[in-house]
This record gives structure tokens, sequence and C-alpha cells, in this order.
């Protein structure tokens, strides 16, 4: 069953941005389970650099959040150790552009150590990391590197839009046996726009299960992230001019929900396909050939991907604007849909 | 134990190599390479001598077999550890059982040693998915072929241990070439940071394929490192299993005491190729592996002290033979009489919770399995 845009919110809530509901997530399963342990670089004293495990240091004590040395690698490589033995390590790498010192662990080991050895050690842990450009970072400080994960079997990818999301998914992802990778967009940690009421109780959003973020009739714009929110603000302006958009927050863009995505492209026939990592061989072009595949008879015109640049991501902080998608190169995809 | 009567050995001469050749450190031997004690006040009761002995020669017909297996095709391609028993069977056998072992693709003989079965063995290395399970109740992490992984997760098994307040420990095995990976750094930096229990041994068997030790760093001796990371590092004769043994111990011991990693480099030489694939005539002399064979061989080094110690003759010799060859006969048989592999192997274990690409792949499966006239 598809969710839709009503959330349920039960019990008692108060209102967070994202940055605030992923700490909440953080604090509440470290105390929901004793194997949960924190660690990367700054997270212990000084909380991350964008300060999200504040405070769990003085709260749960320095064995379960800790600092440990500058190394990506060593970081998740121990994890898969770690989590071997018993322990669900959630991690914290700085950047998601710092990924990629750890990308041999990941790839070679974190994806296939339980298929390795035919189920005799697990691997469940959880890498986070914020990601996203917009901000006028430095190199590395704005990437978007889910594509790498998704084509690597053995792993999810969770990369939510929203506080709700945000919480119930990671605590899905620290408790899913498998390893998770949760995206966090920088942009979006302390946006007003985007606080909202959450419940200050444990509650999981199921990892695969896509939300329906704005119904209607006439495009899909199928996207994830920060991407949901350009989106958003797309689709108000076009129906403005009568348009209906319909918007499918992947949420986990692995394992993906096809079939919410297959609900949508057969209702509406024309699709947009939102993603802030670059256009060639990105998430689009799966998402594309999946459609081609279940509903090419459904569609009324070629299928649109808006994405970054095949450069690095936000090369310049002075041009930050034309090379990440936003609202405005998002319409004009909307309006090249519907006149195709 | 009468020892005084023993002939002493004066330590062997420095081990051959361009960057070893003028070190002024020398391995640690308790038995020299003829079979005398270099250090009689280490010799440990014989009874663990003997029980070294057998597990090493159990090793070298096992590799052997294993090679001429392979010749045979009758096993896939396979990483021989042919002059290095003394080496893994030394220091895997300081573990206790519930300790961690984190091998990499040449550390056969280790897996064995601390409980691994020959049958699995054949089987892992024939590629059958049963062969690559590794046994609930054994606690060996999967077989690293792209090294260094393993040295990164035996430092994460040892932190885990450590959290959870169980006592265990963690060993994790690396050639001199993994040395110059950056995980090799990563992960012993990461245990002395963290002060996790893991004992990190490199078995320096002179050749990484086919490149020398020399061109792998200047520095004469690898477990110098051990000072740059703040912990005691060791450097062995890795073909004196007693000395292997007794400073994995020492280390083993240390780690279990909360002192923290250590790191011991083992000098010991691949006699073998460097896989069932590999042609050693392309790179180095028959003459350099033959005086190993003939002059430091790790196991009739200790045969040679059971003797002198009138604890073996060549009737026991015999009859350890034959049940070698007839434990390794009912391994084999027992790995032949497996079921064939089953092709839904490939798609079990890809993750807990499948997502719909993998199930959409378990009709695909079903297809090419239909396609080839039903499973193997």
């Amino acid at each position: 069953m598809t969710q839709t845009v009503d959330r349920p919110v039960e019990g008692e809530t108060r209102p967070m941005t994202m940055a605030a509901a992923i700490t909440d997530a953080l604090d509440l399963a470290l105390a929901h389970d004793p194997s949960v342990v924190m660690y990367g670089e700054d997270v212990g004293n000084l909380g991350g650099v964008y300060r999200i495990t504040t405070g769990l240091q003085k709260k749960h004590g320095i064995a379960r959040v800790f600092d440990c040395p500058l190394t990506e690698s060593g970081i998740v490589g121990t994890a898969v150790g770690m989590a071997a033995v018993g322990m669900r390590p959630v991690v914290e790498l700085q950047f998601g552009g710092f990924m990629m010192p750890a990308m041999d662990q990941i790839y070679s080991h974190v994806s296939r150590f339980r298929y390795r050895s035919r189920g005799r050690w697990k691997t469940p842990l959880v890498v986070r990391f914020p990601v996203g450009g917009g901000l006028g970072l430095l190199e590395q400080h704005a990437d978007s590197p889910e594509t790498y994960l998704a084509h690597t079997p053995g792993i999810k990818v969770a990369y939510p839009s929203n506080p709700y999301d945000a919480k119930g998914l990671l605590l899905s992802a620290i408790e899913d046996d498998d390893p998770v990778f949760f995206f966090e967009t920088i942009k979006n940690y302390r946006d007003p726009k985007l606080r909202m009421e959450v419940p200050t109780g444990y509650y999981k959003i199921p990892l695969g299960k896509a939300r329906v973020a704005r119904e209607g009739s006439d495009v899909s714009l199928i996207t994830w992230g920060g991407m949901v929110q350009q989106c958003e603000t797309a689709a108000a302006a076009a129906a403005e001019s009568g348009i209906q958009c319909e918007i499918i927050d992947l949420r986990t863009i692995s394992p993906i929900d096809l079939e919410t995505i297959l609900e949508s492209v057969e209702k509406t026939g024309r699709v947009v396909i939102v993603h802030e990592a670059n256009l060639t061989g990105g998430m689009g072009a799966e998402i594309s050939a999946l459609i081609a595949q279940h509903a090419l008879y459904s569609l009324e015109a070629p299928i649109e991907r808006v994405a970054g640049f095949d450069t690095m991501p936000s090369p310049f902080n002075s041009l930050n604007h034309f090379s990440r998608p936003e609202a405005i190169h998002i319409a004009d995809a909307i309006r090249k849909v519907l006149s195709a | 134990m009468a020892k005084s009567s023993r002939t002493t050995s004066k330590q062997d001469a420095t081990f051959k190599g361009s960057v070893t050749e003028t070190s002024d450190l020398k391995p640690f031997q308790i038995l020299a390479s003829d079979g005398k004690p270099v250090r009689e006040d280490l010799i440990p009761d014989l009874e663990l001598v003997e029980t070294l002995y057998r597990k090493m020669a159990q090793m070298r017909y096992l590799d052997d077999k294993f090679f001429a297996l392979a010749k045979q095709a009758r096993l896939g391609t396979y990483a021989q550890f042919g002059g290095q028993e003394a080496s893994q069977v030394g220091s895997a056998f300081a573990l206790e059982r519930s300790d961690y072992l984190a091998p990499m693709y040449r550390s056969t003989a280790a897996m064995i040693t601390h409980g691994w079965s020959t049958k699995n063995a054949i089987m892992y290395w024939r590629g059958h998915p049963e062969g690559w399970r590794l046994p609930d109740n054994l606690n060996i992490l999967p077989i690293i072929i792209s090294i260094p992984g393993q040295y990164v997760h035996g430092a994460g098994a040892a932190l885990g241990a450590k959290l959870k307040g169980t006592n265990q420990i963690a060993m994790t095995y690396i050639g001199e070439g993994g040395t110059s990976q950056g995980d090799f750094h990563i992960a012993v930096n990461f245990a002395s940071a963290t002060n996790a229990p893991c004992v990190f041994i490199i078995e320096n068997n002179g050749w990484a394929i086919s490149v020398p030790r020399a061109v792998q760093s200047k520095v004469d001796y690898l477990m110098r490192r051990a000072e740059g990371y703040g912990i005691p590092g060791y450097l062995v004769d890795g073909n004196d299993v007693l000395a292997v043994h007794h400073t994995a111990k020492q280390a083993v011991d240390d780690a279990r005491a909360g002192k923290g990693p250590s790191l011991i480099e083992q000098m010991t030489y691949r006699i073998r190729p460097h896989t069932t694939g590999d042609e050693t005539k392309a790179y180095r002399t028959e003459d350099e592996a033959n005086d190993w064979i003939a002059n430091r061989d790790p196991i009739s080094r200790v045969k040679k002290f059971l003797e002198l110690e009138k604890r073996w003759n060549d009737d026991r010799e015999v009859a350890m033979i034959a049940e070698i060859e007839s434990e390794f006969a009912e391994a084999l048989a027992a790995a032949d009489a497996a079921p064939a592999p089953d092709p839904r192997a490939i798609l079990e274990y890809a993750m807990v919770n499948p997502g719909q690409n993998l199930i959409a792949q378990q009709a695909e499966l079903e297809r090419r399995i239909a396609a080839f006239g039903g499973a193997a």
C-alpha cells in the first residue's frame, strides 16, 4: 500500500527540524538497544560538524558515542568487524564526498560480508553523512553519491526529505539487519520551512516504501532528498497555470519502490526525474529503464531528467544556482514533457 | 624435563635480502634451523611441540594435495601456503577457540588450526557455496581476497569484543606486500588508538607474487612500524614454530589483559607458487626456494628437535603419515560426496530483506536454471 501525504501523527509531538529529528532518532536508538554505538570524526565531544550528535556522548557515555581516528575507511571497515561480533554501529562520515576513501570497504566488504560467509556474519550497520550542495561550501562538501551505493549490491540507501521521514527511516535503518547508508541533506538540516510536528516517541517508516508527497494527474515528478522541496516549489508554480504535478518522494533509492512509481506513471503518462547527482548513469537512468520496461505504453512523452552536470558537483560557489537543479529548472522540464 | 643435556645452537645468520643484510635486528629464535635450541629456557612442554609438529606436517600434506587436485581440475585456483606452516600454525594455535580470526586467501593453515575442517576447505576452493558457509560454531571471519580489508575487520571485531566486555581477542594476517596498503596503517593505528585487543601478523614470505620484499619499502623490517603506533612490535623467525607460538602467545595474552594490540613480523618463505596459476621461474631462481626447503624448512626443524629429544622416530613418523593420509582421504571423499551446488545459492544471502530487484531476479534465475535443463 502506498503511503500518501497524510502522516500518521500519534501521541505527543513537538516541532522539529531535520537536524533535531535525526538527533532525536539517534538518542532513542541508543536508549532502545545497548548494542548501538556511534563513532566518527568529531561526533563525541563536539557533536559532529553539523552538531547532529550533540549531547549524546554526555547522556549515553563515551563507550557508546566516541571520537575515533580520522579515517573513513577505518570507520566503515571497523564497523564491519564490529557488526559481525554483535554490535550495531551507527557511524558518521563528515561529508558524502568523503565516502570515497571508504569505498573499498563499502564495495568489497560491507556489501558482501554476509553473502561471503553464507549468513554466518551479519552487517547490521548504518553509515550516515551530510550531502548536497547549494551552500557555498568547499569541494567534496556538496556531493550526492547515492548512485555508487545503489549500484553496489547488498546495501540499502535512505535519502529522506523531511523531519518526520528522517526520524522514522533512521530508526528503521538502525534496526535493519542489512547495512544502510543514510543521506542527510545539509541544506535541509535547519531549514525553518521544513520544521514540522514530529512524534517524540519511537516509530519506524519501512525502508523501500515511497511517499506520494503531492497528488496530481498531469506529470509525475520522481525525486528524493533535498530535491523534493525543489519539486514542491515547481509543482506549486505549475498549479497556478492549471498543471497538476504528482510528486513521488522515493525515501529510499535502494530498495526502490517500483510499484508506487508505476502507479503514478500509469496515471499521468509524463515523467520528470529529478536528482542532485550528475546525469550520466545516475539513478534517473535506472528509473527510466524500469519505466520503459514496465510502463512504456503508458508514456505520452519522452522521460525528462533534471540532474547535476557531468562535472564535479557545485564546482564554483559563485555559480551554484546554475549547477544544482532548482525549481526553475524543474519547471522547464515540466513544460517540456507537457508540450511533447 | 632435563634440558641440560641438550646441545644448543647459535642463532642463524641474518635472513638474506637487500634490505635486511645490514640490519641490526635479528629475528627471534627458540630453535635454530638445525633443530637445536637457541633459547633452551623457552622450550615448552614437549607435548605441545609434538602437537605443533603434527599439525604442520598435516598442513604440508594438505597444501601439496590441494596443488595436485588443482592441477587435476578437482580444485579451483588455490593459493598455497607451503613453507609458511610454522608461521600460521604456531600463531593461530595461540588463540582460544572463541577468539576471532580474520584470514586472507593464504591463511588456510591458520583457519584449519582454528577449527575449520579440511572438507570445508576443499569445498571452498572448489567454489562450492557450502564451502563458503562458515560454521556457526567457529569465530572465523570470511576469507578476504582483496587484501588488506581483513586487517580493518580484525580491528573492528576486537574493538567490538572490548566494548561488549567478552574477553575475546582478534588475530589477523597479511603478507609483506599488503603492508604497503593504506588499510594496513588504518587498521593498526585504529586498534592502537582505541586499545583494541587485536594481534596483527605480517607473514613476510619474501614475495608479493613476483615483487620482492625490497620493492615494498626501504625499511629493513616492517615490524619497526609498531613503534610509530606506540605498540609492541616483534620480529620472529617465522619458520621456527616455537618462536612463532611463544611470541603470538605473548601478544594474545597482552591483548586479553587489556594491553592493546601488537604487530608481529614473521620471517618466512613461500616455497610454492603464489597460486596454482603462478609460475615462479619467471621471477626467482629454483635455487632460492630449494635453499629454503633444504636448509630452513619449518617442519624438518621441529622434527629434528623432537628426534634429538628422543620424542620422535621413524615408526612414529610412518604412523603419523598414515593417519594424515587417511584423514585427508576421508575429507576428500566427504567433499566429493557433497550434493552438487544449488544454483539458487547465487541469490541466497544477497540481502536479509531483498528489494523488488532481487525478487525479480529470482524469476530470472529460475529461467536460467530451466534453460540449462534444471539444477546441476
